[in-house]
């Protein structure tokens, strides 16, 4: 057996904390890549290996580079932060790992790690503190905003600026982005400001506390409109805790841990007095359930609270399923296929829930989706951080759309926006609607029809 | 995301083969290159040179061509899931993935036959046949990522190569680029019996060290009718292994006859796909059969019988597809579920004849007290195909030897027991000594003379499969470093 012996590089037996690379707080958790063995069932899975074919764009090359900077190997740099910064944090790898490999959750931590060791600077910090702490935290200034983009909409500006080719000098995702946005309405909040709880039509069955989000509040506020309709209707009173704010999954994603903890710490307390607490984003809802994650190490005494909550969020689907809804008797004659949001299937595991919902509106017919759990390519501001790649991931999921269909039906504002999107760029005519949205339209119409009758 | 910086390097080399192979196909740079110093066998690590994507045969040959005369090592890869190190660059290896080389080029029903490269993976090939009736027969567990390429290369198995065949029974005609950078092309595209000598044989299942495949053309099977799956847990790993002699005695050639161990069944259950399996059980049997519907549902009863005869706690038949399924995830995914219950394993390959199982099983329990690390059997007992999975923990210093010597002494058992040393995995780094377990030096150096008239520079792939590596001066390097 000398030979053997002789054979085998031996790396020196090391523990994390002596060679370790990562010197801020907030390490990435060595258990997390313990479990992960190499095996590769996670590379098709990945869209990101799926475009480059490269390991370090892949799930298990992405472990190994997070664990090789523990080994001292690596170190934090420009070159260890491409590949960590272009996971689309799909989660895909997580549902397609045989051993659970939580690749999110270590991604998450890497990037603290390169934020806190290179902080942005110049206009990329600028831009990115604007946005992550002076707007999404802050309600009303980004109903200002919103007012805004309402001004720019209705005042004639927008039209103007279509016309002047003013679109064609900016980059072209955004180009893009400007032709699909929506519409800006009255936000939920702004609606039902003056009460505490929105009560159910009829006889009170459950409480229920509704996150309405930041962006989405603003941006898709018909949305959250459906939602607390489609939750009193069916018997449940809506709190809106005056008090709750942005998710802070933005921040978590672009290695603003603190921020993170900031933010969830105010909802945690914001919605301590609920018992069950509904979100209608798929991307707010799983960074709510992974609220312990955060205090893994920092401020370790939230942790116990941060569990107690994460335990009491659902997404919208999956509560309307369990806690019981009343079928629409009104038709909606439409073909339609629906797209699993990342963060619902792989992050919250709710896949059939929204489909059964879908498929009790009489005259929904449902085409699947081929790689119907396939990311879009949205992933926050994934689109807007890496364009090219986003595009990739875009182009192979429109391939996916069935032809026939007249609807794509989702359950993420983030994904809507990004398949409004994709609709607009390769010249389809599908129109994108949030699960719960149909649902409310199809009640909508059967009023209309009874007051007609 | 991709490089948008140019190529900022001073190697000749480097820049050369980025000519080649256009600037944003080749990786250089240290943190782009950790994540291939090792496959899907870890124990061994090392650093490549470079890595390289062509697109297409050309630029494989051209590739190969400037690295065999500019003496530089270098490999092929496919996916890199292999478990015993075949696309570990020992050498600091230029590696050339072929990841990027993944079309199916053309199905041909007709002649039951489908051209495609070689990163073409596996499972691809079934689900884009399957709606015309076809599949692809060979199904290693890692068909969900594996790549045919990477098959041809390790000659792989699966789980229905029992009644089936492994991949070199479904192989028909290879392009091959030559280690010195020829193109050529072997098999007749399924002419039976063609005159000469086997090249086919020989190139599938060379682990990489004779020539890089570009393209494939496979054989393809229409769908059986029809389909029966058993799972069968039984309370002594003896009954279960005389029942998998039983049911093969009794003329019943099933499709996939797989056999788990209680602490791999700890493993899948506590991983993502669980079945609910019993946790107290000491074996269990997967057993499926296939074929024209007439006669199967007889099959089915014999094994029912078969399993109750040899003790069975209890045993039943999938009810519908969707029950089947489960039962395979939790299966194929059974390997990779070992890290839900150790931080690193080391898989072993031996092939014993059937007859032997209970008294190998139970040499191998004795190794795994003696090593004092777990071990965990998954395997294709039809076959007689073991899989001993040795768990251990790399961070204690000492426990990768022990790793390494109890699957050795694993080996050693299957040799011993009239066997071999490797079934599907493949020997690459893994198993060179092993392969004295059952070939002589004159033997092993009738094979070594077969490399050298394909790989005659030596500098592809070096390393790997055989002990001894003799002539190469770079991997006795290596094995001074290592020191």
């Amino acid at each position: 057996m000398s030979m053997k012996e002789k054979d085998v590089v031996q790396e020196p037996p090391c523990t994390s904390e002596s060679l370790s690379n990562y010197l801020w707080k907030d390490k990435p958790d060595e258990d997390k890549w313990a479990d992960c063995v190499h095996c590769g069932m996670c590379l098709e899975a990945c869209p990101t290996y799926e475009l480059t074919g490269q390991e370090q764009h892949s799930p298990r090359g992405r472990v190994h580079l997070i664990k090789s900077v523990a080994d001292g190997k690596l170190e934090v740099n420009e070159q260890f932060m491409d590949p960590v910064f272009a996971c689309l944090d799909c989660k895909a790898c997580t549902t397609a790992c045989p051993a659970d490999v939580d690749v999110g959750g270590l991604i998450e931590e890497a990037r603290g790690q390169i934020r806190q060791a290179m902080p942005l600077t110049g206009w990329r910090g600028a831009v990115s503190k604007f946005f992550l702490h002076r707007l999404f935290p802050h309600p009303g200034r980004l109903q200002s905003a919103g007012n805004l983009l309402k001004l720019y909409q209705k005042s004639g500006i927008q039209t103007a600026v279509r016309k002047t080719g003013l679109l064609k000098m900016m980059p072209e995702h955004l180009a893009t982005m400007e032709t699909v946005m929506l519409e800006v309405k009255q936000s939920v909040r702004k609606k039902y400001h003056k009460e505490e709880v929105v009560k159910a039509k009829g006889e009170t069955k459950n409480e229920v506390a509704f996150l309405t989000g930041c962006v989405m509040d603003v941006m898709f506020s018909d949305i959250n409109d459906s939602t607390v309709n489609v939750l009193t209707r069916n018997g449940n009173d809506v709190a809106i805790p005056k008090k709750q704010t942005c998710c802070g999954a933005l921040h978590v994603h672009a290695g603003d841990r603190d921020m993170g903890r900031k933010l969830a710490k105010q909802n945690i307390e914001a919605f301590e007095d609920a018992d069950t607490v509904v979100a209608n984003a798929a991307g707010c809802g799983c960074m709510l359930t992974e609220y312990p994650e955060l205090f893994r190490e920092e401020e370790i005494e939230w942790r116990e609270r941060a569990e107690k909550f994460a335990d009491k969020v659902v997404d919208v689907s999956k509560y309307l399923h369990d806690s019981g809804y009343e079928k629409p008797k009104a038709e909606i004659n439409t073909k339609l296929t629906y797209h699993d949001a990342c963060h619902l299937a792989h992050g919250q595991g709710v896949r059939q829930e929204p489909r059964d919902i879908l498929l009790d509106i009489p005259g929904v017919e449902m085409v699947q989706m081929p790689n119907a759990d396939r990311c879009c390519g949205s992933a926050g501001i994934y689109n807007i951080t890496n364009p090219e790649m986003a595009d990739g991931v875009l182009e192979s999921k429109m391939e996916n759309v069935p032809e026939e269909v007249e609807m794509i039906s989702m359950g993420n504002p983030g994904c809507m926006l990004q398949m409004a999107m994709g609709v607009e760029k390769y010249g389809r005519n599908e129109k994108v609607v949030h699960t719960i949205q149909l649902l409310d339209w199809a009640y909508q119409k059967e009023d209309k029809q009874r007051g007609q009758t | 995301m991709l490089r948008k910086k140019g190529l900022k390097t001073h190697d000749k080399h480097i820049k050369k083969l980025a000519a080649i192979v256009g600037p944003k196909e080749i990786l250089f740079h240290k943190e782009e290159l950790i994540s291939y110093e090792s496959d899907g066998f870890t124990i061994h690590s090392h650093m490549p040179k470079a890595v390289v994507f062509p697109t297409n045969t050309e630029e494989v040959a051209e590739v190969v061509k400037y690295c065999s005369d500019n003496d530089l090592p270098f490999l092929a890869r496919g996916a890199g899931t292999g478990l015993s190190g075949g696309a570990i660059p020992l050498n600091g290896e230029v590696i050339i993935s072929l990841v990027k080389m993944k079309r199916l080029l053309s199905v041909d029903l007709e002649n039951r036959r489908a051209v495609v490269e070689p990163g073409y993976v596996n499972l691809k090939l079934t689900n884009s046949i399957s709606d015309k009736g076809y599949y692809y027969a060979p199904d290693p567990s890692s068909q969900y990522c594996c790549t045919i390429g990477g098959n041809v290369a390790e000659n792989a198995g699966g789980a229905h190569c029992l009644k089936y065949g492994v991949t070199t029974n479904h192989i028909l005609g290879l392009e091959v680029v030559t280690p010195t950078g020829k193109i050529m092309e072997i098999g007749h595209d399924g002419i039976p019996d063609a005159p000469g000598y086997d090249l086919l044989g020989i190139l599938t299942g060379s682990e990489g060290t004779l020539g890089i495949v570009t393209k494939i053309t496979v054989r393809i099977l229409k769908n059986p009718e029809e389909k029966q799956t058993v799972l069968a847990y039984f309370d002594d790993v003896a009954d279960g292994s005389q029942a998998v002699s039983d049911i093969v005695s009794a003329g019943i050639v099933p499709a996939a006859l797989e056999m788990m161990d209680k602490i791999a069944i700890e493993g899948v259950e506590s991983a993502a796909f669980p079945v609910g399996h019993p946790k107290d059980i000491e074996a269990l049997l997967l057993i499926e059969v296939d074929g024209i519907s007439a006669g199967i549902n007889e099959q089915i009863n014999e094994i029912l019988d078969v399993c109750k005869k040899r003790n069975v706690r209890s045993v039943k038949v999938a009810q519908d597809d969707e029950e089947r399924a489960k039962w395979w995830a939790n299966r194929k995914t059974g390997f990779g579920a070992m890290g839900t219950i150790s931080p690193d394993y080391l898989v072993q390959d031996g092939v014993i004849p059937r007859s032997t199982l209970p008294e190998v099983l139970k040499r191998i329990g004795e190794i795994s007290k003696e090593s004092g690390l777990r071990i965990a059997n998954i395997f294709h007992a039809g076959d007689g195909n073991l899989h001993p999975l040795i768990l251990f923990d790399s961070r204690i210093p000492g426990q990768t030897d022990k790793a390494l010597e109890a699957g050795s002494a694993c080996l050693q058992a299957c040799a011993d027991a009239g066997g071999s040393i490797t079934g599907e995995h493949g020997v690459g780094i893994e198993k060179r000594e092993e392969m004295r377990f059952v070939f002589s030096d004159k033997e092993i150096e009738a094979q070594t003379d077969i490399r050298e008239v394909f790989n005659p520079h030596y500098l592809l792939n070096a390393g790997k499969l055989f002990p001894s590596p003799g002539r190469c001066a770079e991997v006795k390097k290596e094995l001074k470093a290592a020191e």
